[in-house]
């Protein structure tokens, strides 16, 4: 019954697909001539439905439906260790040219906190593609009106909560408490309380039981629609389309966190194959499906090739470890 | 009267002929993954997800919703009638229906399972329909001293459900919670019994657990027994329920699903504790409750009603708050942001159709449930009449294939032998399975509660008696240890 | 009591098992940033808590019905008539192994092959005779199981030696 409802949708995907491109007229351009001469394992390193699991699907869903390669891109899950099994997986398959993962964040936190013995640089960054940001909410009827509000009250009385999604030292936890050292507190002096999902935290502050959430952008629009909730400000460089919430840096606060999502690839890899994905990844951002994906997805593109995307995870590293050493977290 | 002409709005949306063959697709795909053990609706949500590209947001949400209820639906199938719950909602259903099935009562065991669980799933709809953006207060009202106060008077039940010796019971209780903290803890990211293993960084899987406490320990247990000691277990059994059944199930039936809908609606909460949650309530109110465990006509009907109404209750957080309660709960919002819809507050507004369509859709899926599932039982339990050792590969190859589609990875295979050996070894010697599952279930959320309270709090315990939840909370607890422990005072006093 | 009894025996276990739990307890490192409870409190209280309960289970008396229930739907490995491959505890202990097996096995044999050998093997091992049925039946679910989630559902298991 299922097998049968599904590939007329598929049949109909194809066709469109066939159709878009026989429009277009894709001129294919490689920067190389190596392509893949089997299928692509693409590993998403945690269970269906996550964020790296969502990028993996819609990308490989992208690049088949465009028909910007001849192999398929297999989406693999394997989960546990917030991320680190993968990892580990991926790092004694070096050299190997058919296989990708997804990345974020956690592949710099993970290792600094200590939970993985490989980090980005045990890999090859193939390229940044999109990113979201962190976002700080409190209730409508919150004393807070801005960030610095937020700051003024956690230096006054150390109680002051904030809620997050996710473990101490990981993601959330960083994003505020490197805001909060920026602004002059120090890093430790948030009194950062873990939940284990955006959504409980945001119950507990629609609840009153926390005074501040600290999540993602994409994930806190539908809240901000609602009215009860109330955003302070969002750690991009500048305004993020469509939603009008002051910048930290707009606030005075001169400070910006990227949760951002990428690809990459066994460490040594062929530079022919690296050349070829990168180029691939570029290509496909430009198509109507993707742009399709990343508003359906709230995503917003911020793409950079291998060397960009490399260097910029070095810079992400350093910034990483100061504030966990100020929180003295760091274990690596 | 408001809610009637809402709900004939519904009624429009769901019967569209699109709409309606995508609920039966929903609640037929879910059946089918809810049987099978280990594999649960989270992944097929996930996966299914492209699929839902295409479709209009209301129908993508039918079909969505169809999997989930319909998988806690077909859950309660395996775990009847081989003692391997389908989904991690349905464990509490194999404590009284594997013994019915065993006793050859397979098809009553399951047809109580099927009506049950259809009366919790339309209970749990009325409520959603009249009362749902009052509850989302409710949920809300909920924060961690809350939360804690609740799993204290979970736990509580570990003393109904240790029936032959309680320091066993406990034991089990106590060993459940040890499992249960395994893995990265989350207020500081510290490890805590991994080993330096990163496969237990993210703790132990709960079906990996339930699947080899249950399953795999009663395919041991069978081998050992041999046999000559083999209960007669080719006998189906009939289907119908005599009037004295009806009567004796239907109050345990109505309390379990309004149960089972209130803890469906507290996010974190959800079907697998408030199955727990009725059971417990169901053994402690019953005269007969000594017979629980031993294949009680009530021990499966009060489970199922609450499994299937906490289901329709996570609903409640999801579409009014736009907040998920759990894990797919949380899939389905992503589903329903990718297709454009924004739960929350505002959702009744500006998407009254997905809505109200959802909720109409709900009682055509329940239905169509109902008469899908009857008729297949005498097929279905005809595994049964499979010769024994055919049966019992069949049961492991299930359990592994279950646990592998979970986690993709051989370590939990290994994890899962092991928990095997563990309830073997607690089957021959008395230690009772369920307060080690009631324990696990518990123990991590009762830890993580308490600890966020008290950092919100600054360290200051009377957060948990300021409160006028969790007060009551406790006190209850207080109450539903000391009673039995007065009242068998009281006994021994007069003899 | 000369001679322990199997609770007994059971709870020193437990008390061993105990210990070495409360012995990792202490060695949980202290979080940084001071926390009302830290990380190793509930696992130390839980510690003492199965240390105490394995005491009493040790002292608790043996009440009389549970072994006689026990020995009435138990009967374990009754010592005579079956042996070799057919006694019950060689059973238990090979089809731990098998599992084993199979967990390493899956990768390199892939997910279908190791499945129905596991399946099938197993039955024939329990005393299934009628060959035929069975691989029909352990390779036709094997084979659904198969199609309904790599097929259906996009989910990736392992091919193996088999090229699909």
């Amino acid at each position: 019954m299922k097998i049968r409802s599904k590939t007329p949708l598929k049949a109909l995907a194809c066709f469109s697909a066939t159709l878009a491109l026989s429009a277009s007229m894709v001129t294919t351009s490689f920067a190389s001539d190596w392509t893949p001469s089997r299928a692509v394992e693409y590993i998403a390193p945690a269970n269906p439905g996550g964020g790296w699991d969502t990028l993996v699907r819609t990308t490989a869903n992208v690049i088949r439906s465009e028909n910007l390669s001849d192999v398929n891109y297999a989406a693999i899950n394997v989960p546990g260790g917030g991320g680190a099994v993968a990892w580990a997986q991926i790092a004694r398959d070096s050299r190997n040219d058919h296989k990708l993962f997804a990345t974020s964040p956690p592949i710099i936190l993970v290792p600094l906190a200590g939970t993985s013995r490989f980090n980005h640089t045990d890999f090859t960054p193939v390229a940044r593609l999109i990113t979201d940001y962190s976002i700080v909410l409190v209730r409508e009827d919150s004393p807070y009106q801005s960030i610095t509000d937020l700051f003024d009250a956690i230096g006054e009385n150390p109680r002051v909560s904030i809620g997050g999604g996710s473990a101490a030292g990981s993601m959330d936890h960083i994003s505020i408490a490197g805001a909060a050292a920026a602004s002059g507190l120090n890093a430790a002096s948030v009194n950062y309380i873990a939940f284990s999902g955006g959504g409980e935290a945001m119950t507990s502050l629609l609840g009153g039981h926390v005074d501040a959430v600290i999540t993602g952008a994409g994930e806190a629009s539908a809240q901000l629609q609602g009215g009860e909730l109330r955003a302070l400000g969002v750690s991009a460089p500048e305004r993020i389309p469509g939603l009008d919430v002051p910048t930290y840096q707009e606030q005075g606060l001169d400070y910006t966190f990227d949760i951002w999502r990428g690809v990459m690839a066994p460490k040594d890899i062929s530079e022919d194959a690296l050349r070829y994905y990168e180029d691939l990844f570029a290509r496909m951002m430009e198509t109507d499906s993707w742009a399709e994906a990343t508003e359906r997805l709230g995503w917003l593109d911020a793409y950079q090739g291998s060397e960009e995307f490399g260097e910029f995870l070095d810079e992400q590293l350093e910034q990483f470890r100061a504030v966990l050493g100020d929180l003295g977290l760091l274990r690596n | 009267m408001e809610s009637f002409t809402n709900l004939m709005y519904g009624f429009s949306i769901a019967l569209d002929p699109i709409n309606l063959m995508y609920v039966f697709i929903g609640v037929f795909a879910g059946t089918l993954i809810g049987m099978l053990p280990g594999l649960g609706p989270m992944s097929a949500l996930a996966l299914m997800i492209p699929i839902t590209f295409n479709l209009n947001p209301a129908t993508g949400l039918i079909l969505m919703a169809g999997v989930y209820y319909g998988a806690i639906f077909g859950g309660s199938t395996s775990s009847i009638l081989l003692n391997a719950p389908g989904v991690a909602g349905t464990v509490a259903t194999s404590f009284d229906g594997y013994p019915m099935a065993q006793k050859g009562m397979a098809g009553k065991a399951l047809a109580i399972a099927a009506y049950a669980s259809f009366v919790g799933g339309t209970i749990s709809i009325i409520g959603l329909m009249f009362i749902a953006p009052l509850l989302s207060k409710v949920a809300v009202s909920f924060g961690p001293a809350e939360y804690f106060a609740l799993m204290v008077l979970g736990l509580t039940a570990v003393v109904s459900l240790s029936d032959k010796s309680l320091v066993k019971g406990l034991i089990a209780a106590i060993m459940g919670m040890m499992i249960s903290i395994v893995g990265m803890d989350l207020q500081t990211g510290t490890e805590r019994y991994t080993f330096g293993s990163i496969e237990l960084l993210e703790g132990i899987n709960f079906l990996v657990v339930a699947l080899g406490i249950f399953a795999l320990a009663e395919v041991f247990y069978m081998l050992l027994s041999g046999n000559k000691s083999t209960p007669k277990r080719n006998a189906i059994g009939s289907l119908k329920l005599s009037m004295a059944e009806v009567k004796d199930m239907a109050a345990p039936v109505g309390r379990s699903s309004v149960l089972g809908f209130f803890t469906g609606v507290l996010p974190g909460a959800g079907a697998t504790i408030g199955s727990f949650l009725g059971y417990s309530m169901e053994k402690r109110l019953a005269k007969d409750g000594d017979t629980f465990g031993k294949g009680n006509i009530k021990g499966v009907a009060a489970p199922e009603s609450a499994n299937n109404a906490a289901c329709g209750g996570s609903f409640v957080p999801l579409l009014t708050l736009g907040v998920p309660g759990s894990g797919t709960t949380a899939v389905l919002l992503g589903a329903l942001l990718v297709m454009g819809v924004t739960p929350g507050p505002m959702m009744l507004e500006q998407r009254p159709d997905v809505f109200w369509g959802v909720i109409a859709s709900m009682y055509i899926g329940n239905i169509f449930l109902l008469v899908l599932n009857l008729p297949l039982i005498p097929y279905i339990a005809k595994i049964l009449d499979a010769p024994r050792p055919l049966l019992l590969s069949l049961i492991l190859i299930f359990c592994m294939v279950g646990v592998y589609g979970l986690s993709f990875s051989s370590f939990d295979l290994v994890l899962l032998l092991a928990f095997g050996l563990i309830g073997l070894v607690m089957r021959l010697y008395g230690f009772p399975a369920a307060p080690m599952i009631l324990g696990l279930i518990l123990g991590a959320l009762m830890e993580e509660s308490m600890r966020r309270a008290l950092q919100i709090s600054g360290g200051d315990w009377s957060i948990f008696i300021d409160k006028p939840i969790s007060l009551v909370l406790l006190i209850i607890a207080a109450l539903s240890l000391g009673l039995p422990v007065v009242k068998k005072m009281i006994q021994k006093a007069r003899a | 009591m000369t001679r322990l009894n199997i609770n007994q025996i059971l709870a020193l276990v437990l008390v061993i098992f105990s210990v070495g739990y409360l012995w990792m307890a202490f060695q949980i490192p202290v979080f940084p940033i001071p926390r009302p409870i830290d990380s190793d409190a509930f696992p130390k209280i839980l510690g003492i808590c199965l240390l105490v309960l394995s005491v009493l289970l040790f002292f608790e008396k043996q009440p009389k019905t549970e072994n006689a229930s026990q020995q009435e739907d138990v009967e374990p490995v009754t010592e005579s008539s079956v042996t070799g491959m057919q006694n019950p505890k060689v059973q238990v202990l090979g089809t731990a192994i098998a599992i084993l097996a199979y967990a390493f096995l899956i990768e390199p044999l892939g997910f279908l092959l190791s499945s129905i050998l596991l399946g099938v093997g197993l039955a024939y091992w329990f005393g299934y005779r009628q060959h035929g049925v069975n691989f029909a039946t352990v390779g036709s679910i094997v084979l659904i199981l198969y199609l309904l989630m790599s097929k259906v559902m996009g989910i990736y298991l392992p091919t193996g030696v088999l090229p699909f």
